[in-house]
């Protein structure tokens, strides 16, 4: 269990000792790697080994991975999570990204510090009281914003939560404490980008729009890469929405909405931490599929 | 030219519209939550919802949330505040090094430290609960601070955030230029890196907060004891003590719904504060010192 | 600078020392995934006096596990035993299907240690998943470790959702039988009488449809809607026949009969679909409540908390039968129960305190909430709730009646039915749908949730 830490530590090249001297670097990630090693390592591939064996142990190839797949909830939640990436992907990158870019050129010191606030706010709402409060704002008959419910969804708030809305809702609710997030991170990194290079662009006669698009964008690349990586492995690990949503419906939404609630579900319900892990190296095999492509097209690891 | 004023000016009053827009979708829930706090119980639901309540009744809340169980509230509050301290100090010393060296220094290993990363970042935290808390029962440490702060402390989005800052606004040549000036790797990043990174720093301090402070799940498994929880777990149980969630609690409820928004609301002042302190070096010029032309 | 080295190679040493030991740690660290190995030191199961293999007895604080309601219980345990050591958690009663408990014993299961020595949960469904399998969690009460006497003074069927192949495991605190609540005030001035049977409770609710729209005489919003109306029915949705099978016939004429009932009143908008605890009912019906079957502790939780009915209106009738029901059969939802881990080194102190606690007058009489599972502290706690005043007539007879009528045929499997029924009936509902054209899809997702779980589905 221990070999692909002492890789990872860069201690591979013990075969030949007498070249092996840890570099600088080693000394630097080597209080990470402890932290990596315990908590991330050791997890996977407890995990990994988990998932191609059953209960007693024993090997079991992939029937652990045919026996979920052929749950009756396992396509309908891989249908739910596929259509709330899609949602969720696309207005989070291109709003984040807009909005970060206007604040940024807003003149005023104080309204950007106040909208930075402002959007910040809701990441800090966790747990508990967000099921009050999205039991209370999607309940058309106590909403503050009741005349947007009614026309968007319906009357009641059962009918708000009707399966064809979910998607849509969760996408909300994950852009209302998630974006704030990103929209610091963004306008941070657009801080970042010295003031000569846009002056450049102005001095050639680049507009706002332009200037966004061929200068102050590629140069948030890495970023970017890195919002979408995260996003989309949080995405595909659809959780905390349909389950505060479940609560706040009393159990109208189900409980196994997403693929990671279903993980959890053969887990901690059914007692099957082998179906469960399957489960959950699905998610991480597509996740690091699209991860992979975004790395690749981003440059994400090249050292500048 | 005058077309072109006007056109300018229709543009900025969209810009503006927007902003305020989506500034509204973002506040509006938030003072809902905080006029919710100040009503009764019944008021909540009978008044229009963005009415304020009582000074009274505010009162009324915030004492019966602090008679929860013995005063439950205060233990949690102080258990969160440890906990998360403690983590984001630790994540601090272990990921700005990590990061700097991962985006600035050349060594074996460094693409391949990258790559693990970022799996066990896509690894569904499902998957890593049952293996963590067999190690922690493994060494007998289940139920203490250290089962809570050492896995928080393991932050690989901070690692990645202070590779992506590092690699992106500080020149290598900067450093290299210090190299030659005669310091060792140690002192290069003491003495010209560290004072560079004060933004990310603080990015990484102020989000590793919010994520120990956030934290449910982690907690609720190693913690069995309700002494040592912290407010995020707290919560979960006063939701369970409201009797629109669980409604055999019975009409002496101990827990109404404005009393759990006080306390959600008493459980976030942290985090804004924090992010409040933090903001100033958050969005400070990323590149103030960078080597020039 | 090459004090700038050294000092960097010092500050790490520490690192790597840790690096090392946590290596050493975690590379000789996999747990074996037996939790059980440590009790089967124990005594063997059949040499035992209690039914299963205890862990070596130990002196030591008894760890109780209370959700925020019954911490009282714990409290007045404490209170009237100075002397004894307890160790109070408080968790969320594994209520609203959280599965907190199932999620840390099994946990504990794999880490072999960490149980808890009493539990208390809210929901019926412990029974069959603790109770089973090599990690079985409770401990089995009637084999000698909770006397036989303090057993046979739970009213009849009240220990039956802690039953599995005739082991008792576990000490119910609170019935939650089904009887008819209503409004007398409302109903003298409207001028009915108090239905007995489902068919006279629809022909009522046909005339406050046309005599008094508005008002409501049920409600079919919340998850336990098959609790009040299919359990009541003898609907055959939920036979738990042996620890792993169910029999599972939803569209068994009795159920059509009950969903028929469901469809006419909420056509004629005397029964709502809107949930009781949600802000909607309070605010919107909160005073057109003409009656609703209901638990038990709709008093308390329905009428004096949500919609806090003044005194001296509420008054209780006989749990609602169907006519040719004979004997006449009830419903049940929910009711705690108190539960005593296998793992115990403290049994007699675990002993002490269940017992103690289901059957004492200064908790179950004096504090608590619900109605009692003990029969004789049942009796003294209904007299309490009639002297305070607040109800209109005698809540006593109906009642208590109730708790011993509660059909036996409506099981508690390891899944929630109630879970189920919110799930594919309730949205089918708001959709526009019968109750009756949704039993073939109830029935199914009952038939495969139980699969799920491995049950053996019969039809």
């Amino acid at each position: 269990m221990s070999a692909p830490a002492l890789t990872a530590a860069g201690v591979r090249d013990r075969s030949r000792p007498r070249s092996w001297r840890p570099a600088a670097g080693h000394v630097f990630v080597s209080g990470y790697v402890v932290l990596l090693v315990a908590f991330g390592i050791v997890p996977t591939v407890y995990a990994l080994n988990l998932a191609f064996t059953d209960a007693g142990g024993r090997f079991a190839g992939v029937a652990n991975f045919v026996r979920t797949a052929q749950d009756y909830r396992f396509l309908a939640a891989v249908g739910h999570v596929a259509t709330y990436l899609v949602l969720w992907l696309v207005t989070l990158t291109v709003l984040v990204l807009v909005l970060a870019l206007l604040v940024h050129r807003l003149t005023a010191t104080w309204s950007r510090a106040v909208l930075r606030f402002v959007y910040y706010v809701p990441g800090a709402l966790a747990g508990a009281s967000s099921v009050l409060l999205w039991l209370f704002m999607l309940d058309p008959s106590v909403s503050p914003v009741d005349g947007i419910v009614r026309t968007l969804w319906g009357s009641t708030f059962v009918a708000v939560v009707a399966p064809g809305h979910l998607p849509w809702i969760f996408t909300i609710i994950a852009f209302w404490t998630g974006a704030g997030g990103w929209i610091v991170v963004m306008y941070g990194a657009l801080n970042s980008i010295p003031h000569e290079v846009i002056e450049a662009a102005r001095v050639d006669g680049a507009g706002p729009v332009r200037t966004a698009l061929r200068v102050q964008l590629p140069m948030l690349r890495k970023w970017i890469v890195y919002m979408l990586i995260l996003s989309l492995a949080a995405g595909t690990q659809l959780f905390v929405e349909p389950q505060l949503i479940s609560q706040a419906s009393f159990g109208v939404v189900g409980t196994d909405y997403s693929l990671n609630q279903l993980a959890y579900l053969y887990a901690f319900d059914q007692n099957d931490f082998n179906g469960s892990a399957a489960i959950a190296i699905d998610l991480l095999i597509v996740a690091l599929c699209a991860a992979g492509l975004f790395v690749a097209r981003g440059g994400l690891f090249d050292a500048d | 030219m005058r077309t072109d004023r006007a056109a300018r000016a229709v543009l900025k009053a969209l810009i503006a519209a927007l902003l305020t827009g989506f500034a509204l979708f973002f506040v509006l829930p938030m003072v809902w939550l905080v006029l919710a706090a100040t009503k009764t119980p019944a008021g909540l639901i009978q008044d229009a919802p963005l009415s304020p309540g009582s000074l009274a009744a505010l009162l009324d809340n915030w004492r019966n949330l602090m008679s929860f169980q013995d005063g439950a509230v205060a233990t949690w509050m102080g258990n969160s505040v440890l906990y998360a301290a403690l983590s984001v100090l630790l994540t601090l010393l272990v990921s700005v090094p990590a990061g700097y060296a991962l985006a600035l220094m050349s060594f074996r290993g460094r693409r391949l430290l990258l790559v693990v990363t970022l799996v066990v970042m896509l690894m569904p935290a499902t998957a890593l609960v049952l293996p963590i808390f067999l190690e922690f029962s493994y060494m007998g440490l289940v139920n203490t601070t250290a089962s809570v702060v050492l896995p928080m402390s393991f932050f690989p989005f901070g690692v990645y955030l202070t590779y992506i800052y590092f690699s992106t606004s500080v020149p290598a040549e900067l450093l290299d230029s210090a190299r030659l000036d005669g310091c060792g790797e140690a002192a290069t990043f003491a003495r010209v890196a560290l004072p560079l990174a004060k933004p990310v720093v603080a990015l990484v301090g102020f989000f590793s907060f919010v994520q120990n402070w956030n934290n449910f799940f982690l907690p609720y498994v190693m913690l069995p004891s309700s002494g040592n929880y912290p407010m995020q777990v707290g919560l979960t149980q006063m939701l369970a003590a409201t009797p629109t969630f669980n409604p055999v609690v019975g009409a002496n409820a101990e827990v109404q719904p404005p009393e759990l928004v006080l306390a959600t609301l008493l459980s976030i002042t942290p985090v804004l504060l924090v992010f409040l302190f933090s903001q100033r070096f958050l969005v400070a010029g990323l590149t103030a010192g960078a080597t020039k032309g | 600078m090459r004090r700038c080295s050294h000092a960097s190679r010092r500050r790490a040493a520490p690192a790597i020392t840790a690096a090392a030991v946590l290596l050493a740690l975690t590379a000789c660290a996999p747990p074996s995934p037996a939790g059980t190995a440590k009790t089967d030191a124990g005594t063997p199961a059949a040499a035992s006096p209690y039914g299963f293999a205890p862990a070596p007895q130990k002196d030591g604080k008894l760890v109780v596990w209370v959700d925020s309601t019954r911490l009282d219980a714990a409290k007045a345990y404490q209170a009237a035993h100075p002397d004894k050591q307890l160790d109070i958690v408080t968790y969320d009663g594994n209520a609203n299907g959280s599965n907190s408990l199932k999620t840390k014993v099994q946990l504990f299961n794999r880490a072999g240690e960490g149980w808890p020595d009493v539990v208390f949960t809210t929901d019926n469904n412990t029974a069959s998943w603790a109770s089973q399998g090599d990690d079985a969690f409770v401990a089995p009460l009637n084999k000698g470790l909770i006397d036989q006497g303090t057993l046979s003074g739970f009213a009849k069927g009240a220990l039956d959702v802690c039953t599995v192949d005739g082991a008792v495991y576990c000490l119910r605190n609170d019935l939650a039988q089904v009887v008819l609540w209503y409004n007398k005030k409302l109903l003298d001035k409207f001028g009915y009488e108090v239905p007995r049977t489902w068919e006279e409770y629809q022909a009522l609710g046909e005339k406050v449809a046309a005599e008094h729209p508005g008002h409501i005489i049920g409600t079919a919003g919340d998850a336990w809607a098959p609790e009040i109306y299919m359990w009541g029915a003898q609907c055959p949705a939920n036979q738990v026949t042996a620890a792993k099978a169910i029999t599972v016939k939803a569209t068994d004429p009795a159920c059509v009969r009950a969903a028929q009932l469901i469809d006419k009143l909420v056509a004629g908008k005397t029964m709502s679909l809107l949930p009781l605890f949600g802000p909607d009912f309070a605010k919107n019906l909160g005073d057109k409540v003409l009656m609703l079957p209901g638990p038990a502790w709709y008093g308390g939780a329905v009428f004096q908390g949500a919609l806090k009915t003044p005194k001296g209106e509420l008054a209780v009738g006989d749990a609602l039968h169907w006519a040719d029901q004979n004997p006449p059969v009830t419903g049940n939802v929910g009711g705690g129960a108190w539960w005593v881990s296998r793992h115990s080194a403290r049994l007699d102190a675990a002993k002490d305190f269940v017992t103690w606690v289901t059957t004492s007058d200064e908790y179950q009489v004096e504090k608590s909430p619900g109605y009692p599972a003990h029969s004789p502290a049942a009796a003294k706690w209904i007299a309490r709730q009639q002297e305070s005043g607040y109800y209109a007539g005698d809540i006593a007879a109906p009642i208590t009646a109730a708790a011993a009528q509660v059909w036996p045929g409506w099981g508690s499997p390891e899944f929630s039915q109630e879970a189920v029924w919110a799930k594919t009936v309730i949205p089918g509902q708001t959709a526009g749908k019968t109750v009756e054209s949704l039993l073939p899809e109830w029935q199914t997702a009952i038939e495969q949730q139980a699969q799920v779980f491995g049950y053996q589905v019969a039809k």
